[in-house]
């Protein structure tokens, strides 16, 4: 870590009213910030977060694509490299969905290939409980630690949906409310394999009987990620995660989400700071703040055309809204569906389609906004907000820091593979100059590099 | 196999003539000993005319091996020894494309069925008898083949005028409804280089996959040359084998035994420099050929079938309206 710190600047009114302790502890009694930040590069391959609409939007799938962003993000010092998994080609009206990137390499094969020209950056695989054995994926996690020399991580999600299921041979076993107790049992059989223990699990939906047969890693074993924000999900990482992937990125929220944490890691008997906080991010830099504004209006006319802002408000309406203007008023139909499920495997199916429809229609409205201006802000609103001119983000970024509200970011560039130049070769010097950034990575493990 | 699901690929096109020379492989064994050394021997047995890789199972996951290998070599094949049976057959054919693409086309299979009674309770499943493996084996061999063309080669359009990134007319469901298990597809990985992946069976491992697996589904057989019991009949042995007419033909002539505790590549340099001269094995790959190619295999072309396209839930929509 490094120690040339200038003198720490005091924080701005906003932080400090958010600041309930002094300032090793400002914002939990037991909770100490590291003042540091570590950062993960987020290859998402679905969502209309990447722009593929630009010359230079590179392929989805090819290896020169992942390589050239693992070596940027590695020359910036990045802790991690992440990615996603969806284990059904997501769809919208009962077609595979068209408009927005898709199609991604297995994480953990990718991942393993990575390390072969990679030295120091962790290799982060999301992987679900629910639609894999955990004997074998316990054995491809410690085969990627292992080749890697202790730089795998496990992002653990617990998707359970029936429709996911249709390509598993267990179908939609597990109801949804199970989907953590079952995911608990799979991370402690998980666990045993890497301990190299005999495992005899009697679980209520299948039974494992096996022995790790694997030598440890150099970090011990794989470093376990959580994505889940629910309450259910907090508690899950609270027992079981080293660091939570969180959706919080505003500075307010992001301190709730700190307490809420270290609340729950400590109910769970573990230390307060045991569970670092990693919130995806989404950054728009320029020189200035008034070039940072137009590029933000630049990267979101590209992430959302019209075709998308069409199908984003059928997700929620349940229906064809074909017929609307993308340039005119939200649609003024009711919704068909009332637990919208129109898009499938985006996650976010459950909002209560009536009261949702009827609130976006009055907010856009009052706003004056059409059906693409209203989708490319709320688009926009779940990427986090760490945008603006290098200076600015620095100081923001530097703050967080201090203040303990975060321990760093999970970032998604938003062109592949270009998408990290600028972070890295702007606001991560400027971080370094503030004291919040490493110089040079702490070792050689994911461990090591995320402080654990 | 459900009855109304048809067959990506047959026989007759996947086994079409080509150089009967078969390609010198050797064996490596996924120890996690050798972790740190694996990328070293890799580039030295395919410096020494090595034509492919093949992983067997010592205890790192074979394919997550060949994976690693694959940005250290340029272009010898690389073909992970893997169950087919006690595995989610979703996991196991994504994984495998996933190599293919990583490694330009480099990617095969040597198709296994597990028959190690402890196998089974490691995912929760009991052992399957000797026919039902072999049932399975084929089931997820074919099933693994419809995941791998379930997409065209240019289903990725990125129509900037129409605001599409892909053309899901351009994809099809495998619909798959097999005795032990069923999948709906399409992949969620694009169509990999080869489209399918070349899938061989060993000789030793022939009788527990099946006649099913190992003479119908398969693209060819692997003779293997056992280190620890000498080199001295390998010429032979390998000569004899290309005077066999009947059965599938031999596209692997695979190396195992390397004793990795003595000189490393030890005999092997002069094994395949040996066969070679004799015109018994296949050239030395070149950069840019793919294992296909390599094995003389035809290529692979996408099979579009008009029931499983993925778009039928909106020509249905538009058959009504």
């Amino acid at each position: 870590m490094t120690s040339t710190a200038t003198s720490p600047t005091p924080l701005s009114a906003e932080a400090a009213a958010l600041a309930t302790g002094p300032a090793e502890h400002p914002l939990h009694p037991a909770h100490t910030p590291t003042g540091q930040l570590a950062f993960g590069a987020f290859f998402q391959g679905v969502n209309s977060s990447t722009i593929w609409r630009l010359p230079e939007s590179g392929d989805q799938v090819a290896w020169e694509s992942f390589e050239s962003l693992i070596r940027t993000a590695e020359r910036g010092r990045f802790a991690a490299f992440f990615l996603g998994e969806g284990l059904r080609l997501r769809e919208h009206r009962g077609v595979p969905f068209e408009l927005d990137v898709a199609g991604r390499p297995d994480a953990q094969t990718l991942l393993a290939a990575l390390a072969a020209v990679t030295e120091k950056i962790g290799l982060v695989a999301t992987q679900n409980t629910t639609y894999n054995d955990p004997v074998d994926l316990a054995r491809r996690l410690q085969t990627l630690d292992l080749l890697s020399g202790g730089r795998a991580g496990w992002n653990i999600v617990t998707t359970d949906n029936a429709w996911t299921g249709e390509n598993f041979r267990r179908g939609g076993y597990l109801d949804h409310a199970d989907r953590y107790i079952h995911a608990e049992a799979f991370v402690r059989v998980a666990e045993q394999f890497w301990r190299g223990e005999e495992i005899a699990h009697e679980g209520a939906h299948y039974s494992v009987h096996a022995r790790g047969d694997l030598p440890r890693s150099a970090q011990g074993r794989p470093v376990l990620f959580q994505a889940g924000a629910s309450p259910a999900g907090q508690d899950f990482a609270a027992r079981t995660a080293d660091v939570i992937f969180s959706p919080h990125g505003g500075l307010e929220a992001a301190v709730e989400f700190r307490r809420s944490v270290v609340e729950r890691t400590i109910a769970a008997g573990r230390d307060a700071n045991a569970v670092k906080i990693l919130p995806g991010a989404e950054i728009v830099l320029a020189p200035t703040e008034a070039e940072a504004e137009e590029k933000i209006r630049w990267v979101r006319d590209l992430q959302i055309g019209p075709e998308q802002a069409i199908a984003l408000l059928e997700q929620y309406w349940g229906r064809d809204l074909s017929e609307f203007d993308p340039d005119g008023p939200l649609p003024d139909v009711p919704p068909e569906v009332s637990e919208s499920g129109v898009t499938r495997g985006a996650g976010f199916q459950f909002a209560k389609a009536e009261e949702l429809t009827r609130s976006w229609r009055e907010e856009a409205a009052e706003k004056g906004q059409t059906i693409l201006e209203f989708a490319r802000v709320k688009a926009g609103a779940r990427r986090g907000s760490f945008s603006g001119s290098y200076e600015t983000v620095a100081d923001r970024l530097a703050e967080y820091a201090r203040l303990g509200a975060i321990d760093g970011l999970n970032i998604t560039p938003w062109l592949i593979p270009s998408g990290l130049d600028d972070i890295v070769d702007e606001l991560i010097p400027r971080l370094q100059e503030r004291g919040v950034y490493p110089d040079e990575y702490a070792g050689s493990t994911l461990r090591e590099n995320l402080g654990l | 196999m459900s009855t109304t699901t048809p067959q990506t690929a047959t026989r007759a096109e996947t086994a079409a003539p080509g150089p009967t020379r078969p390609v010198l492989a050797v064996d490596l064994v996924t120890d996690p000993a050798l972790v740190g050394r694996f990328a070293a021997l890799a580039r030295r047995l395919e410096e020494a005319g090595a034509g492919a890789l093949t992983l067997s199972d010592g205890g790192l996951h074979p394919i997550h091996v060949a994976a690693h290998l694959a940005p250290v070599t340029r272009a010898v094949g690389l073909l992970p020894r893997t169950d087919a049976v006690y595995v989610e057959p979703f996991h196991l054919a994504t994984q495998l494309m996933s190599l293919d693409h990583i490694s330009h086309g480099r990617a095969g299979w040597l198709v296994h069925a597990q028959t190690d009674p402890s196998v089974p309770a490691t995912v929760g499943r009991s052992p399957l008898d000797r026919a039902a493996t072999a049932r399975e084996a084929a089931d997820v061999l074919e099933t693994s083949r419809l995941i791998w063309d379930s997409w065209a080669p240019d289903a990725v359009v990125r129509d900037t005028a129409g605001g599409k990134y892909l053309d899901a007319s351009r994809l099809q469901y495998a619909d798959v409804e097999a005795e032990t298990f069923s999948v709906r597809g399409p992949a969620i990985t694009p169509r990999s280089p080869q489209g399918l992946l070349p899938v061989l069976v060993a000789d030793a491992d022939r009788a527990a996959a099946g006649e099913r697996v190992a003479s119908e589904l398969a693209d060819g057989r692997v003779l293997d040359l056992d280190l620890r019991s000498g080199t001295d009949g390998a010429l032979e042995a390998v000569a004899a084998a290309h005077e066999e007419a009947d059965g599938p033909v031999v596209r692997l002539v695979r190396v195992v035994g390397l004793d990795l505790g003595a000189d490393p590549l030890g005999p092997v340099p002069e094994l395949i420099d040996a066969l070679r001269e004799q015109g018994l094995i296949a050239p030395a790959p070149v950069v840019g050929t793919s294992l296909r190619e390599q094995l003389g295999l035809p290529p692979a072309p996408y099979h579009p079938d008009p029931v499983r396209r993925a778009d039928r839930a909106r020509l249905t929509r538009e058959d009504h309206s």
